[in-house]
Parts: C-alpha cells; structure tokens; sequence
C-alpha cells in the first residue's frame, strides 16, 4: 500500500506540495500529468531518492520517514531505462535478484532474455525498457514505481508487455505506482487516478470517474474533454423535464434537475451543482450522431449541421455546429460512413441528462 | 568579404603556428641536445637513478595518497547539497592558485620541526622535513586539487540516478558506489590519477623549501644546473623531459579508448 499524507519535497526550484493519495494494497496506481507537473518527483519522492520536506508516506503501512531507498522494498523504472552499462543485460536483471531462476523467469515472460546475449549499448530504447522491467520485478519488490516504462515499446509489443506486467504484479500482490502520459494506458490500468499538475494533486480517485466527472473543467479539457461549456446553472425545482435514462434515481437522493445555459445552447441534467455560473462536460463518445431525430431516452436531442469529420483509424470525429456551438462526438469510422457524414449535412446530435457532468 | 576571410585565416593559422612552435620549441631543443646522452647517463649516472627512483616512489605514494583522500571529497562535493559547499570547493582549490614556493613555506610552518604536528611526529620517529615523506607531502599538497577537480567532474558524469536505481535495487551507497559509480567513473579517475603523478613528478619549488636532500630529479636537474653549469644540468632535464612523455602517452591511450559508455549514460 501506498499512502502519501501532505507529502511535500523540494528539487531545485520545483517543489511538490501537500501531495495526498492512497494505493491500497496490490492495486495499480496512474499518475497523469504535464510534462513538469513533478510526476517523476513524486516517484523518486516515494522511492526515497529526493527526501521529503513534509507529510507522512507509509509503504506497506510502514513510515518511511528517514527510510533509506535500499530498506523501502520498493523498486523503480525510469524511462529511460537506466540499465548499467558496464554490465551484461543478463547481469542487469539478475542486479538485485536473491532468487535468480525467478529473475531469469520473470525475464522470460518479459520477453528480456533474448537479449541476454546482446550488449547494453545495442539495446534499442524498448528493449532497455524491457530489461529495466525485469530487473525492478526480480528482487520482488512489494511496491513498484514506473516512470512511462513502456514509451519506447511499439504499439503491439507495449499490449503484449503491459499485460503481462498487470499479470506479473497481480500474482506478486505488488502496489504500483505508474506514470504516463497516456490515457488509454491510464484507464486499462489503473484502480487509481491521480492527476498532477505544478506539484499538487488536483484530483484523484477510479480513473473512471476522473474522466466522467472532472473537478474542473481544467482538469476535463486536461483529460481530453472535447465538449467544455461556460454557463450558467438553473435549479429546476417546479418544472422538473422528463429525464429518464435512470436520473430519477439521483432526484430520489436529493439531487436536482438542472437546466444549463451555455450561449443559445440549452442543457438538462441532474446533480448537486450549485446555481450559477459553471462548467458543462460532455464526453464525445456519449454524443450519438443520427440523421432524424432519436426516439431513445436521451433528454439532450439537437439539430445542427455538421463543421467538420476527422477520421484516425477506427474513431471518427464530428463536429456539429449547434446554435454557433460545437458539439464533438465521437464515433465509429464505420458508423461515420454508414451516415454518410460531410461538411454541411444536417444531423441530430443527442446525449443523455446523465453524460452531463457540471464542475 | 571572401578575401577578408582568407586574410583572417592567414592571420590565425601564422598565431598559431608561432604559437605551437613556442610551446614545442624549448622541449625538442631540450631533448634534442641533452637526449642521447642523458639515457647514456642513466647507465652510469648513480645519482641520476636514484633520484629518478625517488621521483617515480614519492610520486606514486603522493598520488595513492591524493585517490584515498580525494576521492570521499570528490564525491561528497559533487553529489551532496550542504551548506559550506562551495567555500570547500575553493579552499581544495586554494594550492593550486598560491606560488609553489610559498606552499612550501606554508607546509614547513605546519610540518617543520618547530611546529606542533611536525615537532610530534618527530617525537614518534617520523622526520617530514628533509624526508622522503616531506616530499610526499610537498607533492600532494600542489597536486592533489587536480585530482579533486578531475574526479568530481568524472563523478558528474555519472547520472546520479544510475545510484538511484542500484539503491532501489537493495545496494546500501557504499555498495551502490562500489557497484556502479566506481566502475562508470574509473576511466575519469585514472585520468585525474595520471595527471597527479605527472604534476608530482614536475613540482619543485614546494620540494625544494621542504626536502632538498635526497633529491628528486627536478631539485638534482637544479643542483647540476646550479654547480656545474648548462652541460651538466641538460642530461637530467632531458630524460626528466622524456619521463613526462609516459603520463602523456598513457592518456591520449586512454582518452582513445574513452567513450566506451559514452552516448550510453543518460
């Protein structure tokens, strides 16, 4: 288990402040944050390298106040691999190993061993990636901190490496702290958010409702929000709307209808924000795209004409022009071209009062 | 403006040519005219074997001394952040920038039989002045910041977090230093090393105040000059000429085989 109470620690002009979270025992942590927002601090922070200026951090329910980095069982992979290059790559694993069948099995699953045979100065970058994994694993430390351990890897090696990795410390019962700067990596990951941003936590929790339900709408457009609106929060206390889709199970435990403004656009949902001005957050993947209008549950249903499609891959993204408002939804290549969607198509646009999420 | 080009390149390539053969000029004039006859010298110049024996064991002892008491300070001034830093650092610095003479003198204050340490390691049979350790110690204390500059930036490159990863590994830092950092800094050290024996091999005027006799090669290079003339004092600058070659030599070998984990060390 990681605990970190008001953590503070200070690197040259950069300081992590009042830094606070929990990995529980045997669960995976993310750390998500800007290139400088102190991500590596915090690991090296928990690795005892950098020393803490405050707060309390408990490994494994011990403090580790004053702790030396070789009594923490707490191993660490930078991204750049750091593999000792006076040494072998099998010497490399086997650095800290007590149990070297172990660390040459643990190596094997990583796919490490077959570069035993190669020098480290011909290691490409997610090859040392590979060695710097199963060098961290092989002393089985109880806590393992991962500093985007799998950049360098190509796209099917990094699937390949990061399942068996979540496979690895799962039977271990490791508690890992990772960072990345991917999100995708972050939500197949991670049982634990954390959002950093100048040395501070800004938010953190079950990924899941990091993306869903942003403390700000910094945070949102941080995590890739596409859809974030200014406006203003109406309580609906006498004319509540027809909500459906599961929202009169939140009014039941005191939430309230709300009616947002943003400009001409006009939104429903239910929640605990308070009247006022405020942030709408849609995610675009819970716009649905059709070209009449949806018979479905979604209270949020508009008419509009499409700005913009951008196909990667498999996603296509639509830009609908609502009122002079862009609404972003995201949608299947595939279901792009059965809609047969072009700049200037009329469309509806429509999500449900529950993928509104006001902060 | 291309004619103004070759004119500067003229202009530079004639400075430093001169320059070049200002700094070679006095060596090969050297080695040319007392060479031959200082390695003759060798075979039947007792004296002269004696006091390149005493230079090469002084200058030996004086670098051993300079890597165990050095390198800790070397380490500590690189990797640790503590108050009083820098003013450490400038102090270590200190022999290098007083005249030789004078670090003599200041050594002779403190080590000379009249002093508090010097009179007490005479009353426990250890003569300084005018010993073989009192050219030790003239040695070390001219040299020895050399060594200290040299390892500390050979430490600096180093990435502190190859430690780091060692530490996490379960090394202690004594074993961590042991187990990374010596052996990705050896090659820097041993540099510093080789040029500690050769500034120790070439000091005199530290020597001179503190041990004239026996005598080291540059003091008897002084003696012969001094007594008896030019012609008797070039056989002995000469070969002390060509033993300055051997630090030379050892590390341009070193510096060709340097880089083995350069462009590895992130």
């Amino acid at each position: 288990m990681i605990e970190a109470q008001g953590l503070g620690a200070r690197v040259g002009e950069f300081e992590l402040r009042d830094v606070s979270f929990v990995v529980p025992e045997g669960k995976y942590g993310v750390v998500i944050g800007a290139a400088g927002s102190g991500k590596t601090t915090l690991l090296e922070t928990i690795a005892g390298i950098i020393p803490l200026r405050g707060g309390v951090l408990k490994l494994n329910g011990l403090d580790m106040s004053g702790v030396a980095p070789e009594r923490r069982d707490a191993g660490i992979v930078y991204q750049h691999g750091y593999l000792f290059p006076h040494l072998s790559v099998e010497e490399n694993v086997r650095y800290g190993a007590r149990d070297v069948p172990f660390a040459d099995a643990i190596a094997k699953r990583i796919g490490a061993t077959e570069l035993y045979a190669r020098e480290v100065r011909g290691l490409s970058g997610g090859e040392r990636q590979l060695v710097a994994i199963a060098r961290a694993l092989a002393p089985k430390p109880r806590v393992l901190l991962l500093d985007e351990p799998f950049s360098a890897l190509d796209p099917r090696r990094r699937t390949l490496v990061r399942r068996e990795v979540r496979a690895i410390v799962r039977e271990l019962g490791m508690t890992v702290l990772q960072v990345t700067h991917d999100f995708t990596e972050a939500g197949l990951l991670g049982d634990v958010a954390i959002l950093l941003d100048q040395g501070r936590v800004l938010q953190s929790g079950p990924p899941e409702r990091l993306f869903r339900e942003p403390a700000s709408p910094y945070i949102a457009e941080f995590l890739g929000a596409e859809n974030v609106y200014a406006g203003v929060v109406r309580h609906l206390d006498d004319t509540v709307p027809d909500l459906a889709d599961g929202a009169e199970e939140l009014l039941a435990r005191g939430h309230r209808a709300i009616e947002f403004k943003a400009g001409l656009l006009t939104l429903y949902t239910v929640g605990d924000a308070p009247a006022g001005e405020g942030h709408a957050v849609i995610r675009a993947e819970e716009v649905l795209i059709s070209a009449a209008p949806q018979s479905s549950s979604a209270r949020n249903q508009f008419k509009g004409v499409v700005s913009e499609v951008a196909t990667t891959g498999a996603l296509t993204r639509v830009t609908v022009e609502i009122s002079g408002t862009p609404i972003i939804a995201a949608l299947t290549t595939r279901s792009a071209q059965e809609l047969v969607l072009r700049e200037g198509s009329e469309v509806w646009a429509s999500f449900k009062a529950m993928a509104v999420h006001l902060c | 403006m291309r004619k103004a080009h070759r004119a500067a390149s003229v202009i530079a390539a004639f400075c430093g040519s001169v320059f070049l053969l200002f700094l070679v000029a006095p060596i090969a004039r050297l080695i040319g005219a007392g060479g031959v006859d200082g390695v003759q010298h060798l075979f039947t110049d007792g004296e002269l074997r004696s006091a390149l024996a005493l230079t090469a064991l002084t200058a030996t002892s004086a670098t051993a001394l300079a890597i165990l008491g050095g390198t800790p300070l070397a380490y500590l001034l690189e990797r640790r952040r503590f108050r009083g830093r820098a003013l450490l650092a400038a102090v270590i610095d200190l022999p290098l920038l007083i005249p030789h003479p004078v670090a003599g003198i200041a050594l002779l204050l403190v080590l000379g039989r009249r002093s508090l340490v010097g009179g007490t390691l005479l009353d426990l049979g250890i003569r300084v002045v005018g010993s073989p350790l009192g050219i030790v110690c003239a040695m070390l204390f001219v040299a020895a910041p050399l060594y200290v500059s040299a390892t500390r930036e050979a430490f600096a490159r180093v990435d502190v977090r190859y430690e780091a990863v060692a530490r996490s590994l379960g090394d202690p830092a004594w074993r961590a230093f042991r187990r990374v950092t010596l052996p990705l800094s050896a090659r820097g050290m041993i540099a510093a090393g080789v040029v500690v024996w050769a500034r120790a091999v070439s000091e005199f005027g530290a020597i001179v105040i503190l041990t004239y006799n026996p005598k080291v090669a540059s003091v008897l290079s002084y003696d012969r000059f001094t007594s008896y003339g030019l012609d008797e004092a070039l056989p002995v600058a000469a070969v002390l000429a060509l033993l300055a070659f051997v630090p030379l030599f050892a590390l341009r070998a070193l510096n060709a085989s340097r880089g083995m984990y350069a462009g590895m060390m992130q």
